[in-house]
């Protein structure tokens, strides 16, 4: 009976993490929008529903309704593979990402996370990289031009910044004597990381930046210059696919740095709860991101390189010297 | 001095990334301005100034006649040679157009038929709303174009309006002047 109910509570909270994860790029869209207007003196979407509120409901229908179609040089098996690469692992990670400790339903307790795994901060990372492949498979199988640049690119990117994104958590690691992400935030209860790692988190949010392939390092789908990168040749609901795999690992990028470095559900000052603390955090920091993006000019493929490879990573390798010395 | 005092300061401001704070600072600041789009046509509609040249329309003298003479000037002056005229004389044994089409589908605008007229019978109006799924209705006879809306009087504002699916967009207010669309426009 023991093992049923909790079977049935963890077959439950993945399913509520999917049906989150699935339906939060609908209004995610409809803000970016929304914003970027808003920054460019325009509306943004007004016509479908109040100010434009069904207009990612149309837009779903539109790219549901569209053709599926298959370039007739591509790989189709590849083809057919790359958006699920690429959707698939933004969603297993957040198997393992804590959203706050606990609350009690009818008497039981019921802890705000799948998994508390000890090296979660490492099975993130791992998982997260396997998306690139997505990215690459597309981009190869397509079969065109744009496509296999925009991979090529991508490909070079994040290998370039997964490196100082994993060296500038370290520090946090070491802080939190601990890979477990519940732990880094319990670590947090009194001062956020930032304040003892602010080098840290700005190359982690720099590499975070790069790895979602926001602006301003979005080479892989530089509308100016590639078509649309990688998913040049994809359409319909494979496209789809794409864009709510770009939107989750933007927003597991945003959880990533609210939990590592703003202290994930402890709040300041004002008592909310944990939870609301911790949506609000997240949700700054996606608005920061739709911020940048339209804010910023795309930076150019030699100086994207030169960042990753001669200011993140010696930072963040400077930061993991000082941390340590620190802690002698 | 004051140059190596410059070269420090920005220096001091790239190092804490002053110009990309300078920037998302002023998209902020955008974010909180007001909107200048138009919301033409389900809300809104533009009126538009004296100087405009929209859909052609032919004037009448003060006893009511038509003022043109056909002399046919427009229609030879006319780059798209849209305008056609056939002159008649009328019981008074004044030289009036029996017919008089503009094909709007060819008509580009230029108001040239406007600056040739020698009785000033002709001039190009506020009106711009005249699409049309055949070009054939396009073609504007002499009594459709005596009764076109002349030059527009006030403009460059922008007014309430409501989308009319038979009709055009029907004007709704009380200020006929509307807002001057200019006001939203920062200027910094
Ligand atoms: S506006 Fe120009 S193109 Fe149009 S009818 Fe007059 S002369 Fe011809
Ligand atoms: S409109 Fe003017 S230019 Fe044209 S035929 Fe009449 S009088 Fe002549």
């Amino acid at each position: 009976m023991e093992l049923v109910v909790a079977l049935g509570l963890i077959v439950f909270k993945v399913a509520l993490l999917i049906a989150i994860l699935l339906l939060l790029p609908l209004p995610l869209t409809w803000l970016e929008r929304k914003i970027a207007g808003r920054m460019q003196q325009r509306m943004g979407p007004m016509r479908v529903g109040w100010h434009g509120l069904l207009q990612p409901v149309a837009d779903g229908v539109k790219l549901l309704t569209k053709e599926d179609h298959i370039p007739a040089e591509a790989d189709r098996f590849l083809f057919k593979l790359a958006p699920i690469l690429a959707l698939a692992p933004p969603f297993v990670v957040f198997v393992a990402v804590p959203f706050g400790e606990s609350v009690s339903v009818l008497g039981t307790e019921i802890t705000l996370y799948v998994s508390n795994m000890n090296v979660a901060l490492l099975f993130v990372f791992a998982v997260i990289g396997i998306e690139v492949y997505g990215v690459i498979f597309g981009g190869w199988a397509a079969n065109s031009k744009y496509a296999v640049l925009g991979s090529l690119r991508t490909c070079a990117q994040m290998i370039s910044y997964e490196i100082p994104m994993g060296f500038a958590v370290i520090g946090v690691v070491m802080l939190a004597q601990s890979m477990s992400l519940l732990d880094i935030v319990r670590a947090q209860a009194n001062v956020w990381n930032i304040v003892y790692q602010p080098v840290g988190f700005f190359v982690f949010f720099v590499a975070g930046l790069a790895e979602s392939q926001r602006i301003p390092f979005d080479l892989a789908e530089a509308e100016g210059d590639l078509g649309a990168g990688f998913h040049t040749e994809y359409s319909g609901i494979r496209f789809a696919f794409f864009m709510v795999s770009e939107y989750a690992i933007m927003l597991l990028t945003s959880v990533l740095a609210v939990i590592l470095f703003f202290g994930g559900w402890n709040g300041v000052l004002v008592p909310l709860p944990p939870l609301v603390w911790f949506v609000l955090k997240v949700a700054f920091f996606v608005y920061v991101f739709i911020w940048f993006r339209f804010t910023f000019p795309r930076y150019r493929y030699d100086q994207l390189m030169a960042i990753g490879w001669k200011v993140l990573l010696p930072l963040s390798m400077a930061n993991i010297i000082i941390t340590g010395v620190a802690f002698l | 001095m004051s140059r190596a005092l410059d070269r420090i300061g920005t220096w001091i401001g790239w190092a804490f990334f002053a110009d990309l704070a300078n920037g998302l600072a002023l998209t902020f600041g955008y974010m909180f301005s007001k909107s200048v789009t138009m919301q033409y046509p389900d809300k809104e509609k533009w009126l538009p100034y004296s100087r405009y040249r929209g859909h052609h329309f032919l004037k009448r003298d003060e006893e009511g006649e038509i003022k043109c003479v056909a002399c046919e000037l427009c229609a030879r002056i006319c780059p798209c040679y849209c305008i056609e005229v056939i002159p008649y004389e009328d019981e008074k044994g004044n030289r009036r157009p029996a017919k008089f089409e503009i094909d709007m589908a060819r008509c580009l605008f230029c108001g040239l038929c406007e600056d040739a007229c020698p009785a000033d019978a002709i001039a190009l109006g506020q009106q711009y709303e005249f699409s049309s799924f055949s070009s054939r209705d396009l073609v504007i006879g002499r009594d459709d174009l005596l009764g076109k809306p002349g030059k527009a009087m006030t403009g460059g504002g922008v007014v309430a309006a409501r989308l009319n699916t038979e009709q055009d967009v029907l004007v709704e207010t009380s200020e006929p002047q509307g807002y001057n669309w200019w006001r939203n426009i920062r200027r910094t």
